[in-house]
């Protein structure tokens, strides 16, 4: 939900398929880039020569890079707004997702708040669901207690229920009156000094992970990233180099171009980046459910993920793996126990886990010097393998 | 989230098995249809309590489980019996690790056991081959556990001028898994998967047959066959349009520039083709088919639905096939011998969504853009979603040129479409690998994934 754009009613109020029509036309294109189509008669007479005459609006955004949180920060409002809308890059440092700080601070500041932020729905939401499960289980206490005086009274065994007429649940309990109450008592406060707040800056950045800025800039060619310390812009090759050495120990003394390595994290992980980009799935992180990726079908407002990703760097040659200096995750093969773990916390949010398997290219092989363009990314190879639990009792037929 | 499946309907209890579980294994034996000498009142188990009242349950909770303990102990004290005319006897050779079964009563042999050649001396002195029903050790195992089967070790002694055909008392149970444990491949973790599968009604056979004599299962069919090469003149032209596109476009174009990867070219682009069609590199040739060959990762049994008709000596290809191991011992599967399972395995067609009466279903989804014609080709593949899905793509230009010349068929039937979530979550080759835990039983779906085929763009 967008709540920096000024519409003329607030997200919060719209309902089902206006909610769906309003999100289709704020988040309609899928990347930063836009294609502008030449009129139609024109386009049919070129689509059957398999030509257009399509041109590409490119925004130019720009971030500087932080060596220090690994990562490249979008200030202006313009192409915060422009990133997340089209393609949901990055995310916002105070904000669960979308940057929606300042949005949350007029709502603080405005009686009522009209325009209600996802982190305020989750909030609402818990607090509502809290409820519930007290009331739950007081209704249950309160049926169970009086199973017992009728076993206790006359010797007759009823088993209390744990569903039926008297018992909430899901879909019937709704929010009691109290709950409204305490939301709306601290806006009398608010209105008594509204003259001696300071006008809002908004402080928070989106942020977006180095395989998100390599991509946008490299591979879509709409993002400038600057130089922290002299605020120029990068160029293409000096990211590269920058990106992966950001993933490399500090060596003492500090040398600026230390001997590269094919397993970067970076590199690794801007393999599956792109292959899965390039595929039309939007990809953010998964630590939220014990994986390193999430795939949205079109975008995290539409839907929930259908696919958790875990990365498994497989390395070709054994012994580069002995004589790496970076210890990567998940290379060797976990134990049963904790695949079972995922697995679970995943099917409880009825995810389908991917394991992603990365075969990295063994020195014996390449040249290191081929780390120092992309041209290395055609050596490494991806592979999903799905899992998913097979009940024999329920397969049978 | 584990596919949506229907839930198990109710396998009726067998009246010539005793031992019948008549519920699905999840919630436990049903103890209301298990037969007994003297039958108990048993109450129906309930749903549990969260947990006990404080100062150790109230009293109606201790009654309630007081009784329920009670009925399941009562039911496990009760002799079990068999009929006599239902029994079978069969007689344990160890020398050749198979029992062979000189009486086979009961509906059990129709999917167990093979039929296996041996020597044997007829009355003239002369030996002749002879085919006799055998069983390997889990069957055998099995049939015992389960009270179906009276088994006889071998003493070796010629009992042919004896009374009785076979002497002394049949193995006991304990007897029965110290002797077959350890033969022919059998461990204590492939024995329970074993049961565990037969006992909810499944099918169950040796992947890698022990003997020539034992019965397999055709191969698979070849790959190449199922490709579809029609050499109807639609599909011609379009292979000699599409190659002389790509010749075209290698004219035009410059070598690739891997630090301007991004092209707005007007015409073609070509496919990535990497994954699983790129063959893994090892530096050591002699070291991999040694780890091949050592892997705890063999494909072990063939498992078959209850519905699939087994003929004992012909049987079908298997609906899944399994590999069993230890958890504690094997760790996951590397990625090595994730792909040398699955090189032997088939490809898979991707599910169709199920029926749903009265209408049928059209999950139609926009299929793959092809090559051919696309109005952006980008480098990258991907397409702005202000574009409708463009049927048009699929007529070629020289078929819209000359309409007459070409007749397309429309389906007469609205058309099945896979779902890509359900093709992607599905994969196109499966393998259940079987984790045994001391004697907890895991069961997962290993599946090859192909994201390149169903791109959401």
């Amino acid at each position: 939900m967008s709540m920096i754009t000024p519409s003329s009613r607030g997200k919060g109020s719209l309902k089902g398929g206006a909610r769906k029509n309003e999100n289709n036309r704020i988040y309609a294109f899928p990347l930063p880039l836009l294609f502008v189509e030449p009129p139609s008669r024109l386009r049919s007479v070129l689509g059957l020569l398999g030509l257009s005459l399509t041109e590409v609006v490119n925004p130019h955004c720009e971030g500087v890079f932080d060596p220090i949180t690994r990562s490249v920060w979008v200030t202006g409002a313009r192409d915060t707004m422009l990133l997340w809308q089209r393609g949901f890059f990055g995310k916002g440092d105070l904000s669960r997702s979308e940057p929606s700080w300042l949005a949350r601070q007029i709502n603080i500041r405005k009686a009522g708040g009209k325009q209600i932020t996802s982190e305020e729905v989750t909030a609402k939401r818990r607090a509502e669901r809290r409820q519930f499960k007290l009331d739950r289980a007081a209704a249950i206490a309160a049926v169970a207690a009086e199973a017992e005086a009728i076993f206790e009274a006359e010797g007759r065994v009823i088993k209390p229920a744990l569903s039926g007429p008297g018992i909430p649940s899901a879909a019937t309990w709704r929010p009691s009156s109290s709950l409204t109450k305490i939301s709306a008592t601290p806006s009398p406060e608010e209105d008594v000094e509204p003259a001696e707040l300071e006008p809002l800056v908004d402080v928070e950045h989106l942020q977006l992970t180095l395989q998100e800025a390599f991509f946008l800039a490299w591979g879509l060619d709409c993002l400038t990233v600057l130089d922290p310390h002299t605020n120029e812009a990068m160029t293409l090759k000096q990211l590269w180099t920058v990106f992966q050495v950001a993933h490399l120990p500090p060596s003492i003394p500090p040398n600026p171009a230390p001997p590269l390595q094919f397993d970067n994290p970076f590199l690794i992980n801007y393999v599956i980046y792109h292959h899965y980009r390039s595929l039309g799935w939007v990809v953010k992180g998964g630590i939220k459910f014990c994986v390193d990726y999430l795939l949205y079908k079109r975008g995290p407002v539409f839907t929930h993920a259908e696919f958790a990703m875990v990365v498994c760097p497989v390395y070709e040659d054994i012994e580069d793996q002995k004589a790496s200096s970076l210890e990567l995750q998940n290379t060797t093969p976990f134990a049963w126990s904790w695949l079972s773990t995922i697995n679970r916390v995943n099917s409880q949010v009825q995810k389908t886990l991917i394991l992603v398997y990365v075969t990295i290219p063994a020195r014996s092989r390449l040249s290191p010097s081929i780390l120092d363009s992309p041209a290395c990314l055609e050596h490494y190879s991806v592979r999903e393998v799905t899992l998913r639990r097979f009940i024999p009792a329920r397969m049978r037929d | 989230m584990d596919d949506e499946h229907p839930p198990p309907a109710q396998v009726p209890a067998d009246e010539d098995d005793p031992q019948s579980s008549g519920d699905e294994d999840d919630g436990g034996l049903d103890w209301t249809n298990l037969p007994g000498v003297a039958r108990p009142v048993i109450p129906k188990r309930g749903e549990k309590d969260f947990e006990p009242k404080a100062g150790g349950g109230s009293g109606l909770q201790i009654h309630v489980l007081d009784s329920a303990r009670s009925a399941m102990f009562d039911t496990l004290r009760t002799t079990r019996t068999i009929s006599s005319k239902a029994i079978s006897y069969a007689v344990w050779y160890p020398n050749l690790g198979r029992t062979h079964v000189t009486l086979a009563k009961g509906i059990h042999f129709s999917a167990m056991g093979h039929s296996a050649p041996r020597p044997v001396v007829d009355e003239n002195g002369f030996e002749k081959i002879q085919k006799r029903l055998e069983l390997l050790p889990e069957e055998t195992i099995h049939l015992v556990e389960r009270g179906s089967l009276f088994c006889w070790k071998d003493t070796g002694m010629d009992l042919t001028k004896m009374q009785t055909e076979m002497s002394g008392a049949p193995m006991t149970v304990q007897q029965v898994y110290a002797e077959m444990l350890g033969v022919e491949d059998l461990t204590l973790e492939r024995l329970q998967v074993y049961t565990y599968l037969k006992r909810l009604g499944y099918s169950v056979m040796r992947t890698n047959p022990p003997t020539p004599y034992y019965p397999t299962p055709p191969p698979w069919p070849s790959q190449n066959s199922q490709v579809a090469t029609s050499s109807s003149s639609h599909s011609v032209l379009r292979r000699m349009f599409s190659s002389f596109s790509v010749w075209i476009y290698n004219i035009f174009s410059k070598p690739f520039d891997w630090w301007q990867p991004l092209r707005m070219s007007r015409w073609l682009h070509h496919d990535k083709n990497y994954g699983h069609k790129v063959a893994l590199h090892h530096p050591d040739i002699i070291k991999r088919l040694e780890m091949k060959n050592n892997s705890p990762y063999q494909i072990f049994y063939n498992l078959y639905k209850p519905s699939t008709p087994i003929k004992r000596s012909a049987p079908p290809l298997p609906d899944f096939q399994v590999v069993v191991i230890n958890a504690r011992t094997t760790p996951m599967p590397t990625l090595q011998e994730l792909t040398d399972l699955f090189d032997v395995l088939p490809e898979l067609p991707p599910p169709l969504p199920r029926i749903r009466r009265p209408l049928p279903v059209l999950t139609a989804t926009p299929p793959p853009a092809s090559a051919v014609a696309a109005s952006l080709p980008v480098h990258p593949t991907f397409k702005s979603s202000s574009q409708p899905p463009a049927v048009q793509n699929k007529l070629l230009f020289i078929q819209r040129l000359f309409p007459w010349a070409f007749s397309l068929t429309q389906p007469t039937e609205p058309i099945r479409r896979p779902h890509p979530f359900m093709a992607l979550k599905a994969g196109k080759k499966l393998i259940v690998i079987a984790v045994v835990d001391s004697g907890s039983i895991s069961f997962f779906r290993f599946g090859q994934g192909e994201f390149t085929e169903w791109p959401m763009a």
